[in-house]
């Protein structure tokens, strides 16, 4: 029973992202980040996008690591029995 | 948990390029392939490496753990002021270096990301190393 409720939410999530559109928009972010990326002064388009327009994803990121380190020190240190 | 001889060995001779690598995907990562967190994932790794072939306690010896802890946080309050420093100038994460810098901000950014996503890293596998028994 486990199996095919397992079997069914596969099949149904892969005929999900099966039927998406994947064809590429014209016009949009797509026309600015082409026509613009050399304003930024960075001589790579994929860090153009990353490091300057998008800096703020790598905060974020940033800061899931630190959250991550904080409840591992919370956690994980501390005179417990375990060390 | 320390290897034998030859992974020893090894480890010694591999790490200090890693370094080398994770140092130059730093600083040139905004001109070529590369960038902050691989830059920083390659630098953990040459320490987890290390860690690996002599064992916890003595890797803890050279790095210690507040070491560690402080350029983790430093490099965190780095960020977060690099980000709201281009908020004097005009707007959040403007790239205001750039008339000093190649790059500007981004190489900057790239490196507090680097030791950020090292000390990480490697201040994880500190604290989950105090699990293993054998040292």
């Amino acid at each position: 029973m486990k199996r095919l409720l397992a079997v069914l939410t596969v099949g149904a999530l892969l005929m999900t992202l099966l039927g998406l559109d994947y064809s590429k928009t014209v016009g949009g972010s797509y026309v600015y980040y082409v026509t613009h990326w050399r304003d930024v002064g960075v001589p790579n388009l994929v860090t153009a996008i990353l490091a300057d327009w998008r800096a703020y994803d790598s905060l974020g990121e940033v800061a899931i690591l630190f959250a991550a380190i904080t409840g591992f020190s919370l956690i994980l240190e501390g005179k417990g029995r375990w060390r | 948990m320390a290897m034998s001889l030859v992974v020893k060995t090894t480890t010694m001779l591999v790490a200090p390029f890693l370094v080398t690598y994770g140092a130059y995907l730093a600083l040139y990562g905004y001109a070529s392939p590369g960038g902050g967190f691989q830059a920083g994932v390659i630098l953990a790794v040459s320490a987890i490496l290390l860690m690996t072939a002599y064992g916890p306690k003595q890797v803890k010896r050279h790095f210690s753990i507040g070491e560690v802890r402080f350029i983790e946080g430093f490099s965190g309050l780095f960020l977060t002021v690099l980000a709201f420093a281009g908020l004097v100038f005009g707007a959040f994460f403007l790239n205001f270096m750039r008339p000093y810098l190649p790059g500007g901000t981004v190489v900057l950014f790239n490196v507090g990301v680097a030791l950020k996503v090292a000390a990480a890293f490697i201040l994880t596998f500190y604290l989950l190393s105090r699990w293993v028994d054998r040292d």
